[in-house]
């Protein structure tokens, strides 16, 4: 790809970036191929190629079909056992690291409504625009960061 | 990446699945990692952070050694 057209590429993908971001920061959830494509006047298909240039750099991760989005991090496209509401706006995030990673985000306080992996104990935890407060609450993660993305679903 | 309400649990856990046990985070260290990854993340130009950026932010933390060490984590690689 000659230099200009790679610049574009790049310009597009950060045009369609803000735009996933922006519906999903009002709605809770990512939106639509065909709505991406109505807001900036682009094809479906155009909107699908940069999806897959940003998949490529880990900004998004699509279902299968390529063309809905499973994980706009920390957002998740699908309801997971991770909830946050913040600025009136319930979200799912996609582990317990994104849980935090949303209010981070948003530079918004919010709440986080999740629950024990293992004794399955719903948990609360408020946090402030500078942080949770304080908790006994661990994180773990099984997977090395070397093979996170892997199965990032998984992970 | 999930939360647990103590290291029992986790161990547990990670026993009733033949899960490697990982490290613990605290929740303090969570958010650190967290705010690090995402402060930025709905302005134009953010990106993830690149392997050597991501070996930097979990030492800031206090998270050493090979589990924490993204090498192999660079796009197109895993």
């Amino acid at each position: 790809m000659r230099l200009r057209a790679r610049l574009s590429a790049v310009d597009f993908d950060t045009q369609i970036k803000m735009a996933v971001y922006r519906t999903t920061v009002e709605n809770g959830r990512p939106p639509e191929i065909g709505a991406v494509a109505g807001a900036l006047g682009a094809s479906e298909p155009d909107v699908q190629q940069a999806y897959a240039r940003l998949a490529r750099n880990r900004l998004l991760v699509l279902e299968s079909d390529g063309r809905t989005i499973r994980m706009a991090p920390p957002f998740s496209g699908v309801p997971t056992q991770h909830r946050v509401r913040a600025g009136g706006v319930d979200y799912f995030a996609n582990c317990a690291w994104d849980a935090l990673g949303i209010p981070a985000a948003l530079h918004r306080s919010a709440e986080v409504v999740s629950r024990c992996a293992q004794s399955r104990e719903p948990l609360l935890v408020l946090v402030g625009r500078d942080g949770p407060e304080d908790s006994p609450l661990l994180f773990h993660c099984g997977v090395p960061a070397a093979r996170w993305w892997q199965d990032i679903v998984f992970t | 990446m999930l939360f647990f309400r103590s290291e029992a649990l986790i161990d547990e856990w990670c026993g009733t699945r033949g899960t490697p046990r990982g490290p613990s985070v605290r929740m303090d260290q969570l958010w650190r990692m967290a705010a690090t990854w995402y402060a930025t993340r709905l302005e134009a130009d953010s990106r993830r952070p690149g392997p050597g950026e991501m070996r930097g932010i979990f030492a800031d933390i206090g998270l050493g050694g090979d589990f924490w060490d993204p090498q192999a984590d660079t796009p197109g690689n895993a």
